[in-house]
C-alpha cells in the first residue's frame, strides 16, 4: 500500500492533464489506468485515431479528386487499407508513448488496473488499496447503447470497432448524425463505402447554429451522403455478411429497412463510472448519469473531485483538460478557473467545421438583440489556391456593444481558425477588435477578419 | 483630351489600391481608379496568390511521390508524373477568377476603373496616357498605391534566361537546373517549389544565413528540409558574371571563385518601389529614401496627396498595404482614422512555413528583460496525425508582467495560427490570457497555448 496526496482515476485527456498539473504543483501523485495504454479514449480510440484516418484519407480525396486540375497525372490512387490502419496505430503509439514519457518526467506512479472507491481517501486497485487525500475522478465516457442494436464491434460498431474494420464496406449506415457519425463516416465515403446516416432529429450535428446545420448536410450530400432524417432506428441484425437495419420514419410511422456490410452506431455517449462504487459512496449524479459537482469540481463527498465526460458539459478533450487543470489547482490549494462560455468544438470533414460560443438559435431564445457578420471562402485568394474555397464564416456579435458572443466557421483548416475567436471572446473583444487587427495575406484567417468587418461597416471582399 | 473630375483618384489596382477605392466608394466618396496593367496588381498576378497555388501544387506533387513509394499514410499511388501546362493552367485558372472578383468589386462599390500609365501635372491633377487617348483628372484626394517590383542584380538585368519572380512564375516548363540568387522569403518559396515539381535547384545568398531577419533556430527547420529536398545552398557566395551561351554564373566565395551552370537564374534581391515615372520629382514630395514618407495617416508631405503600401517605408506586404488602405478611405470619407497597428504579422510560406508578429527575442531584449517559452509541435497531437511535427511555437514575453511582445512560430499550418498571435498582441494580453484560453483538441492552436503555459505555470505536455 502506498500513500498519495492525489490519485487520478483514468488516464484520458482529463486525467492525464491533471495528474501532471498536481505533479508539477507538487503534489504526490498516481494516475491509475486499466487500459494497456494511457491517454485514454481521445488517444486511444477516439480523436486522434480518427483524425489520423480523416487525414490519410483525405490525401485520397486531394488525389482522386484536385491532382488532374493541378497537373499532377497518374494512375488513380490505390487504398492499402491495413498500411492505413498501420499509420494510424502508430500515431497513437506515438501520442500514447509520449504521455507515458510525461508521467515518468513528472514522477507520476502509473497504477495499473481499474479503480473502485472503497471510502473517500482510498482507491482500490486489484487487491490492493491505495492511499490518497484526494481523489480525481475522470473515468470518461463510452458509446451510448441503442435498444434493439446489439453491438459486436464486427458488423455493428462504436466509433471504437469503426478503426479497425477488416475491410472497407461497400455499404456502411451510421446511426446518429453528430461529429462522430460524420468524421468516420466521412472517412468510410472517401474510401470508397456507400454511406447512409440515420438521424433521429431532423437536424445534424445538434445543438450547432441553424444555419451551419443547413449547409453542412447540404454539403455532405453534395459528396454523396445519403441522409435519413427523423427516423427511429427499431432494430439491426446481424445475418451472415449482412446487417439489417430497421427504422421507423416519425412523420408517418412507416417502417423500412437497410441491408448493410457494416453499421456504425454513433448516438453519443454517456459517463463511464461503472466499478467505482460511487452508489455505496453516497456520491450525488445529475439525471443523466453525470457525477454532480460544486464550483471547484469536488463533489458531495469530500476529497473527491470529478472532470471530464463523467460530470456536465460537452464531452470534449480540451474542456476535461481545461478542468483537470483547473481542478489540480483547487486541490492544491489555488483557484481553478474554466470559463464555460467559450468552449470550441470542431468536426474534422471536409471541409472542417468549428465553432464557439452562442449560436443564432440560442441568442433568440435568449432573446438578446445580435448581430450576424459573414465572409464566404469564395472571396478568400488563399483558399482559392488550394481548391478550398467552399464554406463561410459568421460572427455573431451585440447589436449594442458589438461584443463577440459566437463564431461558426464552415470552411478550410476551421479547426485552426476558430482559435483567434477563442482568444478575442477570452478577452471579451468586440468583433471590431479582430476587424481593425492586421491579418497575414493571403490566409485563411482573413475570412475571419472579413466576417468582424461584416459585423461593423461591411467586409472588403464581398 | 477628356478631362475628367472625382474626389478620390487612386493610382494603382493592387490590394492596397482596389482596397482604399472600393472601400471610399462604399463610403460614399465619388472614387476613380487607374491601374495600368491588370487589376490586382503584384499581389494578386504575380506574387502572393499564384506563387501560393504553385507552392500547393508543389506540396502535393512532392507528397505524392513520398506516397508512392514506402507510403506511411496506406495510399499508394503510381509516381505522378508533373503536366506543368496543367498545373499553369490551374494556376491562371485562380488569377484570372479572382482578378475578376476586384473588377466587378469595384464595380458594385460604384468606383470607375481606368487603364493607362498615370502621371501627375500637380497636386490635384494626374494625366492618363492610355492606347485610346490621353485623360487628365482633377481630383481633391489622390492617392499613390503603385506598389513594387522586383531589384534588379547590378550586372545582372533581367531577361531570357535571367528571370524575375514575375518570370518565373510564368514559365514555360519546370527548368532542369534552377539558381536561386537571393535567400529571402520570394527566393525561398519558390525555390522550394520548383525543386520539388523536380528542378535541381541552387539557392546562392550573398549573406551567411537565410532570411537575414530571423534568428537561427527559427530558420533552422527550414533549412533541414531545403537539404532533404537536394537543395544546393551556397551562402557567403556571390555571383560575379553569367556567360549565356553556356549558362554559366561564375561565383566567388571566402574559398575562391567558382562556376555553376544552370539553365535558369531567378534574381529574388528584394524588391524596389514604384516611384519613377510618376511625375513625383515636379511635386517635391519628402522622400525617406526611395520611399514616400508619410505620416500616420498615409499623408505625404502634399496636403491631399496621400501614399500607401509598397511606396511608403516598412514592410512591403499586401495586408500592411490593405490596412493602410482602409484608413485612407476612412479620411477621406471624413472619419478619424490612423495607424495605431503595433503589429503586423509575416508569414514566410516555406517548408515548413514561418509565420511571426511583434518583437523578436533580440528585438525585445533590447527593450527590457523578457522571458521566452517554446513549444514543439514534436509533442502536438494534431501535428502527428499529420505526419509533420517540424518546428515549434515561441512566444517572448515581458519578463515583470508577461505581456506578449512577439510570437515566432515554424512548422505545419502556422500561417493560419498567426491570426491569433497578431490578435493577443494587440489586446495587449499577458501570456497567461493565452493559457487560460480554452484550445479545441486535437490542433495546431494547442501548441500556442502550451508556449503560454509555460510562461505562466508550466506546460501540460512539455
Amino acid at each position: 500500500m502506498s500513500s498519495y496526496d492525489v490519485i487520478v482515476i483514468g488516464s484520458g485527456p482529463g486525467g492525464y492533464v491533471c495528474a501532471i498539473r498536481c505533479a508539477q504543483l507538487g503534489l504526490k501523485t498516481a494516475c491509475v489506468e486499466g487500459r494497456e495504454t494511457l491517454g485514454g479514449t481521445c488517444l486511444n480510440i477516439g480523436c486522434i485515431p480518427s483524425k489520423a484516418l480523416l487525414h490519410s484519407t483525405h490525401m485520397l480525396h486531394e488525389a482522386e479528386h484536385n491532382f488532374a486540375t493541378l497537373g499532377l497525372m497518374g494512375d488513380a490512387p490505390k487504398v492499402d487499407w491495413d498500411k492505413m490502419k498501420g499509420f494510424k496505430d502508430d500515431v497513437v503509439a506515438q501520442n500514447t508513448k509520449g504521455v507515458e514519457f510525461l508521467f515518468k518526467k513528472n514522477k507520476i506512479d502509473w497504477i495499473k488496473g481499474w479503480a473502485s472507491i472503497p471510502e473517500a481517501g482510498k482507491v482500490k486497485v486489484g487487491d490492493e488499496i491505495h492511499e490518497a487525500k484526494n481523489i480525481i475522478i475522470a473515468s470518461g465516457s463510452e458509446a451510448a447503447s441503442l435498444p434493439g442494436v446489439e453491438v459486436d464491434e464486427k458488423k455493428v460498431v462504436t466509433s471504437t470497432g469503426a478503426l479497425t474494420l477488416d475491410k472497407v464496406p461497400g455499404k456502411l449506415v451510421v446511426i446518429g448524425a453528430g461529429v462522430i457519425g460524420l468524421e468516420l463516416g466521412s472517412v468510410y465515403k472517401r474510401l470508397g463505402s456507400e454511406v447512409t446516416v440515420v438521424e433521429y432529429l431532423d437536424v445534424v450535428t445538434p445543438g450547432m447554429d441553424g444555419e451551419i446545420q443547413r449547409v453542412f448536410q447540404r454539403t455532405l450530400k453534395k459528396q454523396g451522403f445519403e441522409f435519413i432524417m427523423g427516423a427511429a432506428v427499431q432494430k439491426t441484425e446481424v445475418d451472415g455478411d449482412n446487417v439489417k437495419v430497421t427504422y421507423k420514419l416519425k412523420k408517418d410511422d412507416s417502417e423500412h429497412v437497410l441491408e448493410a456490410d457494416a453499421v456504425l452506431v454513433a448516438t453519443g455517449r454517456k459517463p463511464y463510472v461503472d466499478g467505482l462504487g460511487l452508489e455505496a459512496l453516497g456520491i450525488e449524479m445529475t439525471k443523466r448519469g453525470q457525477i454532480a459537482v460544486g464550483k471547484d469540481w469536488q463533489t458531495n463527498v469530500k476529497g473527491i473531485y470529478a472532470i471530464g465526460d463523467c460530470i456536465e458539459g460537452p464531452m470534449l478533450a480540451h474542456k476535461a483538460e481545461d478542468e483537470g487543470m483547473a481542478a489540480a489547482e483547487c486541490v492544491a490549494g489555488k483557484h481553478g478557473h474554466v470559463n464555460y462560455g467559450v468552449i470550441p468544438g470542431v468536426i474534422y470533414t471536409a471541409p472542417e467545421v468549428a465553432n464557439v460560443g452562442e449560436t443564432e438559435e440560442s441568442l433568440k431564445a435568449a432573446g438578446r438583440a445580435y448581430k450576424v457578420g459573414k465572409f464566404n471562402f469564395m472571396g478568400n485568394g488563399r483558399a482559392k489556391a488550394m481548391i478550398a474555397a467552399e464554406g463561410f464564416v459568421k460572427i455573431l456579435a451585440d447589436k449594442e456593444t458589438d461584443r463577440i458572443l459566437g463564431a461558426h466557421i464552415i470552411g478550410p483548416n476551421a479547426g485552426e481558425l476558430i482559435h483567434e475567436i477563442c482568444v478575442a471572446m477570452e478577452f471579451g473583444a468586440a468583433a471590431e477588435d479582430v476587424a481593425l487587427t492586421c491579418h497575414a495575406h493571403p490566409t485563411l484567417s482573413e475570412a475571419v477578419r472579413e466576417a468582424a468587418l461584416d459585423c461593423g461597416d461591411g467586409a472588403i471582399h464581398a | 483630351m477628356t478631362e475628367l473630375r472625382t474626389s478620390l483618384l487612386v493610382i494603382g489596382g493592387g490590394p492596397g489600391g482596389y482596397v482604399c477605392a472600393s472601400r471610399a466608394a462604399r463610403l460614399g466618396v465619388d472614387t476613380m481608379l487607374v491601374e495600368l496593367d491588370r487589376l490586382g496588381g503584384t499581389c494578386l498576378n504575380v506574387g502572393c496568390i499564384p506563387s501560393k497555388a504553385l507552392i500547393h501544387a508543389a506540396d502535393l506533387f512532392a507528397t505524392a511521390q513520398a506516397q508512392a513509394g514506402d507510403g506511411v499514410c496506406g495510399i499508394s499511388v503510381s509516381a505522378p508524373v508533373l503536366d506543368f501546362n496543367a498545373t499553369r493552367a490551374w494556376m491562371d485558372g485562380v488569377t484570372a477568377n479572382l482578378r475578376g472578383g476586384v473588377a466587378s468589386l469595384l464595380k458594385r462599390s460604384g468606383v470607375k476603373t481606368l487603364q493607362g500609365r498615370a502621371r501627375f501635372l500637380d497636386g490635384k491633377t494626374v494625366e492618363i496616357a492610355a492606347d485610346t487617348g490621353d485623360t487628365v483628372v482633377r481630383a481633391d484626394n489622390i492617392v499613390i498605391a503603385t506598389g513594387s517590383r522586383p531589384a534588379d542584380l547590378p550586372g545582372l538585368p533581367t531577361g531570357g534566361n535571367i528571370l524575375d519572380s514575375t518570370a518565373a512564375l510564368a514559365l514555360e516548363d519546370v527548368p532542369e537546373r534552377l539558381a536561386v540568387i537571393g535567400a529571402g522569403y520570394i527566393g525561398l518559396e519558390l525555390g522550394t517549389a520548383f525543386a520539388k515539381l523536380g528542378a535541381r535547384v541552387t539557392l546562392i545568398e550573398a549573406a551567411d544565413g537565410i532570411l537575414p531577419q530571423y534568428d537561427d533556430k527559427l530558420t533552422r527547420p527550414v533549412r533541414r528540409r531545403l537539404s532533404d529536398l537536394g537543395l544546393d545552398l551556397k551562402t557567403g557566395t556571390r555571383v560575379t558574371g553569367w556567360d549565356d551561351a553556356t549558362g554559366t554564373l561564375s561565383l566567388t566565395d571566402a574559398e575562391g571563385d567558382s562556376t555553376l551552370a544552370v539553365d535558369k537564374v531567378l534574381v529574388t534581391v528584394g524588391r524596389a518601389p514604384n516611384t519613377f515615372g510618376l511625375g513625383l520629382e515636379e511635386l517635391q514630395l519628402r522622400m525617406d529614401g526611395p520611399f514616400i514618407q508619410v505620416d500616420d495617416r498615409c499623408q505625404s508631405s502634399m496636403r491631399g496627396v496621400f501614399a500607401i503600401g509598397d511606396v511608403t517605408p516598412g514592410p512591403m506586404l499586401a495586408h500592411r498595404a490593405m490596412a493602410q488602405a482602409e484608413i485612407v478611405a476612412d479620411i477621406v470619407a471624413g472619419h478619424a482614422a490612423a495607424w495605431d497597428k503595433t503589429a503586423i504579422p509575416a508569414v514566410c510560406f516555406t517548408d515548413p512555413e514561418i509565420a511571426t508578429v511583434g518583437l523578436s527575442p533580440p528585438e525585445a531584449e533590447a527593450q527590457g528583460a523578457v522571458e521566452t517559452r517554446e513549444f514543439s509541435f514534436r509533442a502536438n497531437g494534431r501535428a502527428l496525425t499529420l505526419d509533420d511535427t517540424e518546428g515549434f511555437v515561441r512566444i517572448v514575453a515581458r519578463a515583470s508582467d508577461h505581456v506578449v511582445l512577439g510570437i515566432q512560430a515554424t512548422g505545419p499550418g502556422v500561417s493560419e495560427l498567426v491570426a491569433g498571435f497578431t490578435q493577443a498582441i494587440e489586446a495587449g494580453l499577458r501570456a497567461e490570457d493565452i493559457a487560460a484560453t480554452i484550445h479545441p483538441h486535437p490542433t495546431l492552436s494547442e501548441a500556442v497555448q502550451e508556449a503560454a503555459l509555460g510562461l505562466a505555470s508550466m506546460p501540460n505536455h512539455g
